[in-house]
């Protein structure tokens, strides 16, 4: 005999499937219960909001391919738009983009500036979600032009700490974020 | 700063295709099998993995997705080893065993390398295969190896350069045949089952049978195989396409390449059953066939056909996202161009004083919906070892094979999985 008898399934694919479908259940009981109790309020809105974000958050993290600064970046993606739609569920009040966007954006650089310090080494890897990073950290400018942001100064200091971090890296890995664009878009 | 180099690399254009198309359902893995006279020790086997790595470098790799293709970079991580726990050949998710793009399993007295077929091709991927079973031998039996008595290649001897790209010729003509293939037919395994079954073919008998009919073993084994499909499954379905086989051919015997990445072009055998209704009918028609389609033009021409799909500037273009729509799209109909698909590394040469310590070596390719059944075939010493890997729910053409060869004469030892088990019970 040269394979062995009992095959395994694969149980941690069934076992997320089956999270998956109680997550959609607990969402679907959610909403029965706010219309039946607090119609006006749509809070089971906001916590199926929220387990939408600690799925991606779960997905990710279950992807091993991913590195900490692939994770920097979803959760700053991530919890941006649960921000934006918490906001937007509670009265449009504006504290996602006059606050937690630009807050966020300000954490996720710094997060970025001190990884590229601590492992230099592994800069490389953390080229192409710092780019990324960057480019949504531009999204304030657009806030501001829009006329969608009160508090402009938080999110100056935001774009200003974006562009400080960014010219740093530029500065310490101009050659590494060169090859990493090389490598993923070479013909 | 002073920063590491991060190495990467372009995938061949051959191997380019397989991440585009690949999936849970057409997982492009093959296996290569080692069944050792002794219990594996998995600790020996985590060293010979990691010695042979550092040697072949080209296989320490991970894939990593760009805008336009998929490349390798280097992977500074280590392969995990494990007992074998699922079936043969299945899909391999880069983002599994430390991103590697192989899986090195082990089972009783047996070692598996299941490998993506980006990575390496049948040969290059048994080089590999060998620097690990030689390593692991010499570090369990480290007193009948003393020194390295090893007189092979030595790794700087091989390329990493892509072969298609220099030797594809722009002007010539494809020689793909625009005829569908008949597709075997029968109900489907389910819940992702592959069976395996191996027979061990005398291979010293067989070779007397094939110079009777003054044929090479290949053919002679190809003629079977259709022989198989046409009495188990063909006849009884009335179709009128033509049972094609595919058979991979290793291109490094036709150029002077020594690359390690992906070098093989294929022929297929179309062979419409109108007149061919025995099984002398089939094998001179299989002869006639090879001889007209093995010969350098007619690979060069399959070979720069194929080459010159991935090399055109509009397509090379197309962002890697719209790639992977069209090329899965488009694959389900090209499948249904083979009927089976049967390649033949030959011989796997291993040195003397190792060979007793092996019993012998299997291949396999892993099976697909429309391509339910491949076979692969090896030769170590006395064993030609021929494998069916199958998705379909019955064993009629393995047994007509078997059978067959059995009423020549030829003795045939039978090991499976276990999947479709009825057969194994004749042995």
């Amino acid at each position: 005999m040269i394979y062995p008898k009992k095959i395994s399934a694969k149980k941690t694919e069934k076992l997320l499937k089956y999270l998956i479908l109680l997550s959609v259940a607990i969402a679907i009981l959610l909403v029965i219960i706010n219309k039946l109790t607090t119609p006006k309020i749509h809070w089971a809105a906001i916590c199926n909001a929220g387990i939408i974000y600690a799925w991606i958050t779960v997905m990710y993290s279950i992807n091993k391919n991913i590195n900490i600064a692939g994770h920097v970046m979803i959760q700053t993606i991530a919890l941006s738009l649960l921000a934006l739609y918490v906001d937007y569920a509670l009265g449009n009040k504006g504290w996602a983009l006059n606050i937690a966007i630009p807050i966020a954006i300000i954490i996720a650089n710094t997060t970025m500036f001190f990884l590229t310090i601590v492992s230099s080494r592994r800069y490389i890897r953390y080229a192409i979600y710092q780019l990324i990073i960057l480019i949504f950290s531009i999204l304030p400018i657009i806030f501001i032009y829009e006329g969608m942001v009160k508090n402009i100064m938080l999110s100056y200091t935001a774009i200003g700490i974006s562009f400080a971090n960014f010219i740093i890296t530029m500065l310490l890995s101009a050659n590494d974020v060169k090859d990493e664009i090389v490598r993923k878009f070479h013909l | 700063m002073n920063r590491k180099h991060l190495e990467w690399r372009k995938i061949d254009n051959s191997g380019k295709i397989f991440p585009i198309s690949t999936g849970k359902k057409y997982s492009t893995v093959f296996r290569l099998s080692a069944i050792l006279t002794k219990n594996i020790s998995k600790r020996n086997l985590e060293k010979a993995v990691n010695i042979a790595l550092q040697k072949y470098k080209s296989f320490k790799v991970r894939m990593k997705m760009g805008f336009f293709w998929y490349y390798f970079e280097h992977n500074s991580k280590e392969p995990i080893i494990r007992k074998e726990k699922t079936y043969p050949c299945k899909y391999i998710n880069p983002r599994t065993n430390n991103n590697y793009l192989f899986k090195v399993t082990y089972f009783k007295n047996k070692i598996n390398l299941d490998i993506f077929h980006s990575l390496a091709d049948g040969n290059s991927a048994s080089i590999f295969f060998k620097e690990i079973i030689y390593t692991y031998l010499e570090l369990v039996h480290s007193k009948d190896f003393p020194e390295d008595i090893r007189v092979t290649k030595k790794v700087e001897d091989y390329t990493m350069e892509d072969s298609y790209a220099i030797n594809y010729d722009k002007k010539a003509k494809s020689n793909n045949s625009s005829q569908k293939a008949y597709i075997i037919r029968g109900k489907k395994i389910g819940l992702g089952a592959i069976s395996a079954i191996h027979q061990i073919i005398n291979f010293e008998q067989l070779q007397k049978v094939c110079k009777k009919h003054n044929a090479t073993v290949t053919q002679y084994l190809s003629a079977l195989l259709i022989y198989s499909i046409y009495t188990q499954n063909y006849i009884n379905n009335k179709d009128e396409k033509p049972i094609k086989l595919c058979i991979p051919v290793d291109l490094r015997k036709f150029y002077q390449s020594k690359t390690l990445s992906n070098f093989f072009s294929y022929i297929t055998l179309e062979a419409y059953m109108k007149d061919l209704k025995s099984f002398d009918d089939i094998l001179a028609f299989v002869k006639k066939d090879f001889k007209k389609r093995l010969t350098r033009e007619e690979l060069n021409k399959t070979m720069s056909g194929n080459a010159k799909i991935l090399l055109n500037p509009i397509i090379r273009v197309i962002p890697l996202f719209l790639k992977k729509l069209i090329v899965r799209i488009s694959y389900t109909q090209i499948r249904k161009y083979t009927t089976m698909t049967y390649s033949n590394i030959g011989r796997v040469g291993i040195i003397g004083d190792y060979q007793k310590y092996i019993d012998y070596f299997a291949m396999l390719i892993a099976p697909e919906p429309v391509e339910k059944i491949k076979c692969s075939s090896c030769t170590l010493g006395n064993n030609l070892v021929f494998t069916f890997t199958s998705i379909l729910n019955d064993n009629k053409i393995e047994k007509a094979f078997y059978q067959f060869l059995i009423n020549q004469g030829i003795e045939v030892k039978v090991e499976s999985n276990g999947v479709l088990d009825d057969i194994s019970k004749k042995n």
